[in-house]
């Protein structure tokens, strides 16, 4: 590990600053991506500003503003209590799931909303600093894109970059169109949406996301919804546990209610892991549901439709067709209330 | 202390009672030492840094930078190492003799610091040119130029005329095979401590060989044996790759030297896929054929693997195929391509689960073509004597082992076609296998001491033997017990240290049969001793501890060489299974879900049902990893491994284990040795691969044949 100095913060503002003032710094909260990194080299910071203790950790209902009527997560709260916080299970089962299927106990008891958000790509070649990569040394060239792909995207990819973003947490978070609230030097509040939150490649592949340095993430907003009935995470991957999504979906239905069969779709979000840089809202899925009825058919027709514009690797076709089939499976179980 | 219900009764036999662990509360405790938990002072710090080519030489390796660093004791490269003895028995090369670069990740240096941390930010800060050449490693574009194996136990083994008798043959399977390059990645990475004592050294590293481990580090040191002192009392997993010993070993103690301090050598994680070997990637071509009422005719069985540039290790994937089944004509033979890539090496099951993955992938596909049951084809084809040398079997089980499984199973549900059983959004399947390992006892010495307070009678065993975390110590405790007549709290067993007699290593599932046998013997020699001092003669022997009593004795000692009777030879002597494996196939996504799975085992004695159901059950697990989610992938423009921590490597996780269960067979094996023991620790993972890729077919019609069984190929 190289040296770096280790300072710990007592209050946002104080730890925004420090922040603010070192272009190497970085924060540390649960340091479960953080921490590996400097291990590997790859990510070298002379200064590490703890901000565990600051709080910023509640689990709340938002009482005014824009999100009223939703829920506000704390940018430090751990994502185990996140995702078994009453209010989380009841309202947002969605992210529930999503949080437990990603990592193992031990990550997430450790792991932090915030940090989840900013966490890195797992490409096999960002992590070795022996291999070429554009994220993590500009110019070098992607080792990935002609390499070992399977993993890897298949939307939204660049001749720079052809990583995934890692996150489950943040897949349920696109679908339920969360606000991530952040705070700079100077104490001023604003809010991204979370699909600008996450960046595509492009010809920058070294930055993840459009958050700046020296801003904090304090809070995550989830606006009101009326999926909790229709939801599901669906995580396809090698392995049960402790293994990154070959593809993931987040599925989430609101049937009209004016409607007597109960089969018409009012409002539907889709949104898709393990295929690109950032989380995959299936827009044109979404687009071809709304107003249409909730069967096999539908399902099928929207997920051909998003998938026909994947553009796979050598070794992630496979991707093509098991995103269409996941939209669908993840469509049919939150139609069940999230039982096969 | 005597039993207290029966004092002239010190315990009832403990061999084949299920008893705990008895170094389990030391594990669980945190007290049990691995290698860098030895209470060392002054030690210092190293670490290795590699090479990020494959192929070629170093031009240049600039150590200034790093040996300014803060805390640096010193930077050893091939520029100033010492010269060592590069076939002095360590495995992989990689010793620092020479700029020549053979793998990716090949070590090229050690920093020395005061911490971890300072040694590897310096190793970061070392600069190296190379002259490259074009690296060999893309098994799919040379396996073409596979050369004939220099090993002649790999020579091409014939029987009859099977290439002529699967041509006529119009019932047949020829199918390829494929498994992947697998890492054995225990637990613990691989570490020593050395620690130097005027002109010799004791390195505390674990070493499922402990006097193999201190051979081959003397002989490359350039030192005699009794120089060298391996302390390994726990081993922190190994399954072959702390079985022969690797560079990491005797660097350490080139570090030590070189700083005149103890130094603590561990691998990290990451380094574990280029330092110590993992198993090589296995091209197998399997034919049968087979008579329309199921009799096997030919099998043949071609193999296409590789190995290091200039080192050859082929584990041995024709090894059941030989034994197996009865068929007329018979051919294996072995082709190797040399690759940029570290010598593999024995990998738990070496051969045999890999080899059994196509064999019985192959017997299954062939069952169906001749839409008869598997367990029945298997059965009609059971040889009577051993086919590759005539010889009588010392046991077999496999026949007992398939039936009693499939009552147990309840094999009768299974659908002969596939596709049929389904439930909700899940395809159902069955699959069976079956497997073998050798049985051996490999000459191993033990003392024992025996010493007497008052009416307490204690007893020390003590010989260089190895506990993977299996066992050892329970099973000798018990056979000591036994065989002194004390109950297991008397008993000390003292292994993994080259300063006790001198044993076999725990590999090649060879363990339990040597060390219980020798402490057997011992305990034996020692009661005998015993009787001849106290000048009587008995009608019922007493045991050591009557005797240590009635002769007033407080302190006793002897010592065995033991070895397999020499009518060992006339049998051929073998541990078999059956596995049965129930999969859930997910129809929308291809995951494949162990429901149930079942090992049954013929293994002879059971020394100890409890520790050797973890054996078996642990050696599924490592098959169920085989067979859905375990794969090392080389990039093959540059050799490096692109998968490299427990993150990329997929070891099985308790979410991908369903119910696991094990049978013993009873099965009394007067021939392979005296306690009539075969070994259990590679037989559990035998075949158990084809169990689960038969299932999947089962299940879903869809044959794969390519391992790892991930939802990509299912699909």
């Amino acid at each position: 590990m190289r040296p770096f100095t280790y300072s710990r913060a007592t209050d946002p503002s104080s730890a925004i600053k420090m922040l603010a003032q070192n272009p190497n710094a970085r924060f540390l909260a649960g340091g479960t991506n953080l921490l590996d990194l400097m291990k590997e080299d790859v990510e070298r910071p002379n200064a590490l500003i703890d901000i565990s203790e600051l709080g910023l950790s509640d689990i709340k209902p938002i009482a005014a503003g824009t999100n009223q009527g939703g829920i506000s997560l704390g940018g430090l709260g751990k994502n185990t209590d996140t995702a078994n916080h009453l209010l989380v299970r009841q309202n947002y089962p969605l992210l529930t799931q999503a949080i437990l299927a990603g990592a193992s106990g031990q990550l997430r008891n450790m792991a932090t909303n915030g940090g989840n958000l900013l966490q890195r790509t797992r490409c096999p070649y960002f992590y070795e600093v022996a291999m070429p990569c554009n994220k993590r040394e500009p110019g070098t060239g992607c080792g990935a894109k002609e390499g070992i792909n399977r993993m890897h995207a298949i939307f939204g990819w660049s001749e720079q970059c052809v990583a995934v973003y890692p996150s489950d947490m943040a897949v349920a978070l696109a679908a339920l169109d969360a606000v991530v609230k952040v705070r700079n030097a100077d104490g001023q509040e604003r809010s991204i949406p979370i699909a600008d939150f996450h960046r595509l490649p492009g010809d920058k592949p070294e930055q993840d996301t459009n958050l700046p340095h020296g801003e904090l993430i304090t809070a995550i907003e989830l606006p009101k919804n009326r999926f909790a009935d229709k939801s599901y995470y669906l995580k396809v991957r090698d392995r049960a546990s402790y293994a990154f999504a070959l593809v993931s979906v987040a599925a989430a239905l609101e049937m009209d209610p004016s409607d007597e069969s109960g089969k018409r779709i009012k409002a539907v979000r889709i949104a898709m892991g393990g295929v690109a840089h950032k989380p995959w809202r299936a827009l044109k899925a979404e687009q071809l549901l709304v107003g249409k009825e909730a069967t096999d058919a539908n399902f099928k027709l929207a997920a051909t439709a998003e998938m026909a514009d994947a553009k796979p690797l050598e070794h992630n076709a496979f991707k093509v067709e098991l995103g269409n089939r996941s939209i669908v499976l993840a469509l049919q179980m939150a139609m069940n209330g999230g039982k096969a | 202390m005597v039993n207290s219900r029966n004092p002239m009764k010190d315990t009832t036999k403990t061999i084949g009672t299920p008893i705990s662990r008895i170094d389990g509360i030391a594990k669980v405790t945190g007290k049990a030492a691995y290698s860098m938990d030895h209470p060392v002072k002054n030690s210092a710090y190293a670490i290795l840094f590699k090479s990020t080519i494959a192929a070629g030489t170093i031009r240049e390796i600039d150590t200034s930078t790093a040996e300014k660093a803060p805390g640096v004791l010193a930077v050893i490269t091939h520029q100033n190492a010492p010269k060592l003895n590069v076939k002095g028995g360590l495995r992989g090369g990689a010793l620092l003799q020479s700029p020549e670069i053979e793998f990716f990740g090949q070590n090229i240096g050690i920093v020395v610091a005061e911490t971890f941390e300072q040694a590897r930010y310096a190793s970061r800060l070392i600069k190296v040119t190379y002259d490259k050449k074009e690296p060999k490693v893309d098994f799919d574009k040379l396996a073409n130029q596979a050369r004939l194996p220099k090993d002649k136990e790999k020579a091409d083994a014939n029987r009859g005329d099977a290439k002529a008798a699967l041509s006529q043959a119009t019932i047949k399977v020829e199918e390829v095979y494929q498994t992947p390059i697998e890492h054995h990645h225990p637990l613990e990475p691989h570490a020593a401590i050395a620690e130097w004592d005027g002109d010799k050294v004791t390195l505390y590293s674990s070493a499922q060989i402990v006097n193999g481990a201190q051979s081959a580090a003397a002989a490359t040191l350039n030192l005699k044996p009794e120089q060298v002192r391996i302390v390994s009392p726990y081993i922190g997993g190994g399954f072959g790759s702390k079985g022969g010993q690797w560079a990491n070993l005797a660097l350490a103690a080139v570090a030590a030297k070189h700083v005149s301090r103890p130094v603590k050598l561990a691998l990290t994680r990451q380094q574990m896929v280029n330092s110590v070997g993992f198993r090589q990637h296995n091209q197998q071509k399997v034919s049968l054929a087979a008579t329309a009422d199921g009799k096997l005719t030919a099998l043949a069985h071609e193999i296409t693997t590789h190995c290091a540039i200039n080192d050859e290790f082929i584990e041995p994937c024709g090894d059941c195929s030989k034994i197996m089944y009865d068929a007329p004509n018979s051919l294996i033979t072995y082709r190797v391509v040399p690759m940029n890539l570290i010598l593999p090496t024995y990998t738990r099951g070496p051969g045999k689960s890999t080899g059994s993955f196509a064999l019985e992938s192959a017997m299954d596909e062939l069952a169906y073509k001749l839409k008869m049951d598997p367990i029945e084809f298997r059965i009609k084809n059971e040889p009577e004597r051993d086919p590759s040398n005539g010889k009588p079997w010392s046991s077999r089980a496999t026949v007992q082992c398939l039936q009693e499984g499939a009552k147990a199973f309840g094999w009768e549900k299974r659908n002969l076609e596939p596709r049929q059983n389904q439930q909700g959004n899940y395809w159902i399947g069955y699959g069976v296998s079956a497997g073998t390992y050798p049985a051996h006892q490999r000459p191993t010495s033990a003392s024992v001491k025996l010493k007497r307070t008052g009416d307490e009678v204690t007893a020390t065993v003590e010989l260089a033997a190895a506990d993977l975390g299996t066992g050892t110590y329970t099973i000798l405790t018990q056979t000591a017990a036994d065989a002194l007549g004390l109950s297991i709290q008397h008993v000390k067993v003292k292994i993994g240290d080259s300063d006790l007699p001198p044993a076999a290593g725990a590999v090649g599932s060879v363990g339990a049969a040597s060390y219980a046998n020798a402490v057997n013997d011992a305990c034996r020699k020692i009661t005998e001793e015993l009787v001849a001092k106290s000048g009587k003669q008995f009608f019922a022997p007493p045991t050591a501890a009557q005797l240590m009593r009635s002769e007033k004795l407080t302190d006793y000692q002897t010592r065995v060489d033991s070895k397999a009777p020499d009518s060992a030879e006339d049998y051929s002597s073998h541990s078999f299974n059956a596995n049965f494996a129930e999969v859930a196939v997910n129809k929308s996504t291809g995951m494949v879900r162990v429901n149930r799975f079942l090992a049954v085992t013929g293994a002879g004695q059971i020394l100890n049902p409890k520790t050797a159901r973890s054996q078996i059950i642990g050696g599924n697990v490592w098959g169920i990893g085989m067979a859905l989610t375990e794969e090392s992938v080389v990039d093959p423009r540059w050799g490096n491994f692109v998968t490299r921590s427990y993150a990329d490597y997929h070891v099985p996780s308790n979410l991908d284990i369903g119910h696991l269960d094990a049978i013993f067979i009873r099965e009394k094996d007067e021939h392979v040795n005296t306690l009539g023991v075969k070994g259990i620790g590679e037989v559990g993972i035998v075949a158990v691969a084809a169990a689960v890729a038969n299932a999947v077919f089962n299940a879903t019609g869809k044959r794969v044949r390519d391992l790892p069984i991930t939802p990509d190929k299912v699909l």
